[in-house]
């Protein structure tokens, strides 16, 4: 059976670390995860788990700003960070003998952030975050329809309500109190989880990660809200934006199972059948016979308090959004009462585990991939649990969940074209 | 104040870089001329195979751009006994990636698969790179598609200003001057005999490279190769006219895009191409001036200033010359400060002597670069391919990594000399153009010229 190996140990101070030694090629991967994203942010204060990853950035007491980038790119190495709704990582990737100076870079921030941040950086990042804003959504096609979804599917008091990159208003607001006590808050050594993969053996790599961070002191790890009630659209809704587009598109989202709940994985499969590539339904029936459809996309959107599963088309040139609702409500429901047929799933499957496939052949995704685990299921040695809600889906599992999905109410947002200036 | 202990104080030695030792490649030649490289790896259970075809966009005729890409697409549109969806349905059951391309300098099929049905995929490989079908029906799908595509990339920003200045750098009668997948006006003008003579013509196995890397036994996978690629036929291939030579520039292009938040801009100027002596030096100086986070650009467009989300520089080396390009997304009343740091940075080159630090960074960026390209198995397949493409040694990594062991700041400086004038770069904005150019004016530019989203100058009226 496919499994990572890895060694996996608790600092006393509750640092989760897990140890990937892969010798094939002289890199290694620091990937360290805190078990916080923009669901652990407050109404009004949206914005500020992404805005703070930037001040990751900004220097720490041992290695003030510019340091943490210049002294690895110095010998080759980089990094970057990402946050999401649900938490946020940090990674750096390099030559082996920058091992060290990246678990010495990532403790020190950990330990001494708040100590050493200031307003103007804070205002740097807050200007390189609005810019992102604009470059990710607001200047892009359809991005204002991806910043819509989640405040339509989610009401205000849902921690999903809010998009990630947060809402203009709130990152201007943001101050450097607000930082400090966001920090305190989350960035402990008990909420996060540390990977450590590539070129070097287990005993170096423990020691150097006690060194490092097996000094900083023990605190309990951060309550936590309740887990809000499963999200529910009291009715169907209809919305209409326009973007700067050629195309209209339509874009249909339901509630669905979280991730690693009964159903996610079928609702994955059957997102597959239904969008996933020239062979899938939609595809066939809109773009490849029909030709009423320029592309087609349908995906699980797994997260952990609760997943949306959407599916859209953009109308070709001489068709409208009436046409292509109608095609696609035929097959969704055609689906829905008569499932995937033998073949399908069978293709379903193998291209899921194909792309699990080559996703291990990288360092940084194997990482990543140990604390995905450790994250959801407290284990690392999560890739025997997730392939299993595969080979075990059924015919019947992936038509039953994709039923009981589109059962529920539904969103239908509509992107149009702006009308052109006279 | 949290306390640190002693040990955090201070940056640990960092030892020296670890030697980049690329992995044993064994290169053979078939019966019909196709040289197969084979990069054995076991890392995870797949296998990469990328076929290199040296005939690209860089050959289409500027009114028929689209063509060499539009054939690429074609051949797994039914091939052999399997229709579109055939193929497909039977790529997707052994967990197969298919994809198939050009770009300037060749066109590319790429396969990847499970170590357990790669030997079955390369069956269906075979039939659409020997016996595509190429049916009238299917073309009226997929060129009808194409052109709503390139309608569509009209709305992005980033692909605007790629196509506007490729136009702008390479004028009209270049290829390079087009975009590869072609523009709603020339793809009317292609048909599908021009997609079975293109075919015919270039995709053939002794204008063409093959490399295989992943978890495969190798005698096996030998066999396999001969039994599956013997019906593809050697024949001459055509020679490519010399392109026109660079045009006369525009200094300034907008292309207009009232409301937008953000400008997007990138400067343009002549480089050089990918066979040149230069071309680790100019690697150097990029990675300086915009190829990483704290490179010159970045660090002054981004952190010094917050004008942007980010800002960087590359060379396009390419089998004639090339472009030099550097661009960043801005907020729109902060484009005409952008344009004149990175024109500043640009002059730089020449003005700041590079640093021992920027030195040895860019070597090591470069290096490391070239590790982790060969740390995947789709990474190996892709160097490996440019290899064949640009008739390289197979030991390019190696060479590459001495020539910038040699390199020296003064090496670079005059580089920067010979290759890099800010006065020479066009200024390519897609933006709001009453917003953002009377700030341009105020930098001493000439007034804009305006581009559509094509890369075709709007009459002034």
């Amino acid at each position: 059976m496919l499994k990572i190996q890895f060694d996996t140990f608790t600092l006393a101070n509750g640092l989760t670390v897990i140890l990937h030694p892969d010798r094939s090629s002289p890199l290694v991967a620091v990937d360290l995860w805190y078990h916080v994203g923009s669901k652990d942010e407050s109404p009004g204060r949206t914005g500020f788990a992404h805005l703070f990853e930037h001040l990751m950035f900004m220097g720490s007491r041992n290695a003030p700003y510019p340091a943490f980038d210049a002294i690895m790119e110095s010998w080759g190495g980089h990094n970057n960070g990402t946050t999401s709704n649900d938490r946020t990582n940090y990674y750096e990737i390099g030559p082996r003998n920058l091992l060290e100076t990246f678990l010495w870079l990532e403790a020190d921030r950990l330990a001494t952030l708040p100590d050493v941040i200031t307003e103007e950086e804070l205002e740097k990042q807050r200007k390189v975050v609005l810019n992102e804003r604009r470059q990710s959504y607001e200047n892009r096609p359809y991005g204002r329809a991806e910043l819509a979804i989640s405040e339509a599917m989610y009401l205000p008091d849902h921690p999903y309500h809010w998009p990630t990159i947060g809402s203009q208003a709130d990152v201007e607001a943001a101050t450097v109190a607000d930082v400090r006590a966001f920090f305190d808050r989350f960035y402990r050594p008990s909420n996060a989880s540390l990977v450590v993969a590539g070129d070097f053996d287990l005993a170096e790599g423990r020691a150097l990660v006690e060194r490092y961070f097996g000094w900083q002191r023990r605190r309990e790890p951060p309550a936590r809200a309740a887990r809000p009630i499963e999200p529910r659209l009291p009715a169907d809704i209809e919305m209409t934006l326009t973007d700067r587009v050629q195309l209209p598109r339509l874009r249909l989202a339901w509630h669905a199972p979280a991730l690693f709940a009964p159903d996610d994985a079928d609702l994955d499969l059957a997102a597959h059948v239904l969008g996933g590539g020239k062979s899938s339904r939609l595809y066939r029936a809109l773009v490849f016979e029909r030709r009423i459809a320029q592309d087609v996309f349908a995906y699980q959107g797994s997260q952990i308090l609760s997943s949306l599963f959407q599916a859209g088309a953009t109308a070709k040139p001489g068709h409208d959004l009436d046409e292509i609702g109608a095609a696609m409500d035929a097959e969704l429901s055609r689906f829905a009462a008569e499932g995937p047929t033998e073949a399908e799933m069978e293709r379903a499957r193998n291209t899921h585990l194909a792309d699990f496939y080559k996703g291990l052949d990288y360092l940084q995704t194997r990482a990543d991939l140990l604390n995905h685990y450790q994250h959801l299921l407290g284990d690392p040695d999560g890739v025997g649990r997730d392939l299993a809600r595969y080979s075990q889906a059924t015919r019947e599992s992936v038509r039953a969940a994709f039923a009981r999905a589109l059962a529920g109410n539904r969103l239908a947002l509509r992107t149009v074209p702006e009308p052109v200036a006279a | 104040m949290i306390e640190t202990p002693a040990g955090m104080a201070t940056a640990p030695v960092v030892g020296p870089l670890p030697t980049v030792i690329p992995p044993q490649a064994t290169q053979s030649e078939l019966a019909s001329g196709l040289e197969v490289v084979l990069v054995p790896r076991q890392v995870a259970p797949i296998v990469s195979a990328a076929l290199m075809i040296r005939s690209g966009a860089g050959i289409d005729l500027p009114e028929k751009a689209g063509l060499a890409s539009l054939t690429a697409e074609m051949l797994d549109e039914g091939a052999g006994a399997r229709d579109a969806l055939g193929i497909a349905e039977e790529l997707e059951r052994l967990g197969a990636d298919l994809w198939l391309g050009s770009g300037r300098d060749g066109s590319q099929l790429s396969l990847q698969a499970p170590r357990e049905t790669f030997s079955e995929a390369l069956d269906i490989a075979a039939d659409v790179l020997i016996r595509p079908r190429l049916h009238a029906a299917d073309w009226e799908r997929v060129l009808s598609d194409r052109r709503t595509a390139c309608v569509q990339r009209r709305d992005q920003p980033e692909a605007v200003v790629s196509v506007v200045s490729d136009r702008v750098l390479f004028g009209d009668d270049h290829p390079y001057g087009r975009p590869a997948d072609g523009l709603e006006r020339t793809l009317e003008r292609l048909t599908l005999d021009d997609v079975r003579a293109f075919h015919a013509a270039h995709w053939r196995p002794n204008h063409a490279y093959l490399v295989v890397a992943g978890d495969f036994d190798e005698s096996a996978l030998r066999t396999r190769l001969d039994t599956v690629l013997a019906d593809w036929r050697p024949a001459p291939v055509p020679a490519a006219p010399p392109p026109p030579p660079w045009p006369k520039r525009p200094r300034l292009v907008i292309v207009d895009r009232p409301g937008a938040p953000q400008s997007v801009v990138r400067l343009v100027a002549p480089g050089t191409d990918r066979l040149s002596i230069d071309r680790s030096g100019l690697a150097m100086l990029n990675a300086i001036l915009g190829g990483s986070f704290t490179s010159r650009l970045n660090f002054n467009l981004r952190e010094k200033n917050g004008f942007t989300y980010g800002a960087s520089s590359s060379f396009a080396f390419l089998h004639h010359p090339g472009s030099f390009a550097a661009r960043s997304a801005v907020f729109a009343e902060s484009t005409a400060p952008a344009v004149r740091e990175m024109l500043a940075e640009i002059a730089g080159l020449r003005e700041r002597p590079v640093t021992a630090d920027e030195l040895a960074k860019a070597r090591a960026t470069l290096l490391m670069r070239v590790a982790e390209g060969l740390a995947t198995t789709g990474g190996i397949a892709a160097t490996f391919g440019e290899i064949g493409l640009y008739d390289l040694p197979l030991d390019e990594p190696l060479r590459f990594a001495a020539a910038l062991e040699r390199a020296t700041a003064e090496d670079l400086l005059a580089l920067a000399t010979r290759y890099i004038d800010p006065d020479a770069a066009s200024i390519v904005i897609v933006g709001d153009r009453a917003a953002i150019e009377p700030g341009l004016r105020e930098l001493g530019l000439p007034a804009a010229v305006v581009y559509d989203a094509d890369g075709d100058k709007i009459p002034i009226l």
